[in-house]
């Protein structure tokens, strides 16, 4: 790592974290607030969900009266993913396609610095950024669950937070690859973004499709089930890890095409 | 120092089998057509591409096994340098500082040679400003060696004087410059010896005086008398072409002896232009080497 860099990419990357962290707080703070007002009419809205909106968020039945429930459905299980997940993928696609498109990779690589180095540290600051988000996350939900009254369980919400750093670990770390692969920035967004709708799409249809069943536990949504972690308070060891390994696979393949990478 | 230096884009040609050595504490001018291989060859030189075949080393060090330390030693100035738009110049100084520590001061120092602004940003700046900048972040280090692509472009001609000088004491401290140029004056004034590159090879290493000898000029003189009988067969005179008492010609060799051949008749006016690079080309290497020139 080189702090130098670490320090630049922190003052870079510092207000779009924010901005992203602000937003969802704002987010949480919209479905705090209306949630006491509407829970008594959601069970009957879930009557209009596919039936196999249980199986999706791995249980067997949802209860929308119940805070964490409401929130896993309507935020946590698909509107956060996608928030984060495009904040990880901007980012990342930042890093080396984007620094390439704008030529200040030149500058950078001109210095004294190793190419591990680079993406070590720039991978450093987007951990941290994911950390900062999901636990912000977590604190809204605590900050404004309990101000709004909402009938709050905070059991499962340290495991959840885990889960979901392990999460954007995992789609960081092929959006790395795709962006040290990928010469302009537009290609390495759509590959990283494509193949996380992938894998979502996978996932969705696993619950309707048994050849998709089988090929589930291929995309990283088999292994992310906020539903039964914060409600059963349980740590998913096992989905932590797989997910961690995604990311790890992903920033060491980013590694090996970026240390023989023409800077062009 | 180059050996078989080789870099392929698939079925294009980057610079084939260059072998170039330029010698401690020596300025050497690149020279070449647009596409020839000079940057290719720059940025081979800063472990920036990775080379098919064939190898490079500055001070001893292989340009990307030891690529750290070559760096660390190397002021590097890009074709067209590309910096962190929302960075001043300020921030940026402290940033490239941030990786060796201590080079800020003279890069403070540059900055008012140049009479650039650092306070400002760089998406406010213009391209001059921006050059400026790149010039600055290059040199700041006071690096022992200087590998600079087009150092003057876009550089007004005061500041271009003032660039020159800030090279000539580098130069002075003992530094080795490499630098690319389209401008035949400027490598003149700067460099030791100068390389030309074309097709992405190396056709030539000359020093500055060979190329003086060389040196093609256009020469316009209108004599008061009528142009002179004879003028054509003076030695180094080509393409003579009679307008009334006016003649225009090329000429190529030593310019004492023309000036001397001419007096002897009553000169009205003498205009001397030297040769555009293109006309170097052209004349030293014949047809084949085309291509636009910058």
């Amino acid at each position: 790592m080189n702090w130098n860099l670490i320090r630049k990419t922190v003052s870079d990357r510092r207000r779009g974290t924010l901005i992203y962290a602000g937003s969802i707080a704002l987010y949480v703070v919209l479905i705090c607030s209306v949630f006491p007002s509407v829970k008594n009419i959601k069970q009957e809205a879930l009557q209009n969900y596919p039936k196999n909106l249980s199986r999706l968020f791995g249980v067997q039945s949802l209860d929308l009266k119940l805070f964490n429930n409401y929130i896993v459905v309507q935020f946590l299980a698909l509107i956060w993913v996608a928030i984060v997940g495009a904040f990880v993928i901007s980012y990342a696609r930042n890093m080396i396609s984007g620094e390439l498109e704008e030529g200040t990779l030149e500058l950078l690589l001109s210095q004294p610095i190793e190419r591990w180095q680079v993406l070590t540290s720039e991978g450093m600051v987007l951990l941290a950024a994911i950390v900062g988000i999901v636990v912000s996350t977590v604190l809204a939900i605590f900050v404004f669950g309990t101000l709004f009254k909402v009938g709050l369980t905070y059991g499962g919400y340290a495991a959840f937070a885990v889960l979901g750093i392990a999460l954007f670990i995992a789609i960081g770390g092929y959006s790395f690859f795709f962006s040290a692969l990928f010469n302009e920035h537009r290609r390495a967004v759509m590959a990283a973004a494509g193949l996380t709708l992938a894998f979502y799409l996978l996932h969705f249809a696993a619950t309707y499709s048994r050849v998709a069943d089988k090929i589930d536990w291929f995309g990283i949504f088999h292994y992310y089930n906020p539903f039964p972690v914060i409600n059963g308070g349980v740590f998913p060891v096992k989905d932590i890890l797989v997910l961690l390994l995604f990311g790890v696979v992903g920033f060491a393949l980013a590694l090996w095409v970026f240390r023989a990478k023409d800077i062009t | 120092m180059t050996d078989g230096l080789t870099k392929h884009y698939g079925q294009v040609v980057g610079v084939e089998d260059v072998d170039l050595e330029v010698r401690a504490g020596e300025a050497f001018g690149f020279l070449g057509p647009n596409g020839a291989g000079k940057t290719t060859t720059m940025r081979l030189l800063m472990g920036l591409l990775f080379p098919t075949r064939g190898g490079a080393t500055v001070l001893g060090l292989d340009c990307w096994h030891d690529s750290v330390a070559v760096k660390a030693r190397v002021g590097y100035l890009p074709g067209e340098p590309a910096l962190y738009k929302r960075l001043t110049g300020n921030e940026l100084l402290s940033f490239i500082d941030g990786f060796d520590g201590g080079s800020r001061g003279y890069g403070v120092e540059l900055a008012e040679k140049l009479e650039l602004d650092l306070s400002r940003r760089v998406r406010e700046s213009s391209r001059g400003m921006k050059q400026k900048l790149a010039l600055i972040l290059a040199l700041m280090k006071k690096p022992p060696v200087l590998i600079m692509d087009e150092p003057t472009s876009g550089l007004d001609p005061l500041t271009q004087r003032v660039l020159y000088e800030i090279l000539n004491e580098h130069r002075d401290d003992g530094a080795t410059l490499l630098f690319s140029s389209h401008n035949l004056f400027e490598v003149e004034r700067i460099c030791d010896r100068v390389g030309i590159i074309r097709d992405g090879r190396l056709v030539a290493t000359e020093s500055i005086d060979e190329l003086r000898a060389k040196r093609l000029r256009h020469i316009e003189v209108a004599f008061n008398d009528g142009v002179p009988p004879g003028l054509s067969a003076v030695p180094g005179v080509t393409d003579v072409e009679e307008v009334g008492k006016r003649v225009r010609f090329r000429y190529r060799g030593d310019i004492d002896s023309l000036v001397k051949a001419i007096a002897a008749y009553d000169v009205a006016d003498l205009s001397i232009a030297h040769a555009s690079l293109e006309d170097v080309f052209l004349e030293f290497y014949g047809a084949g080497a085309g291509g636009e020139v910058k």
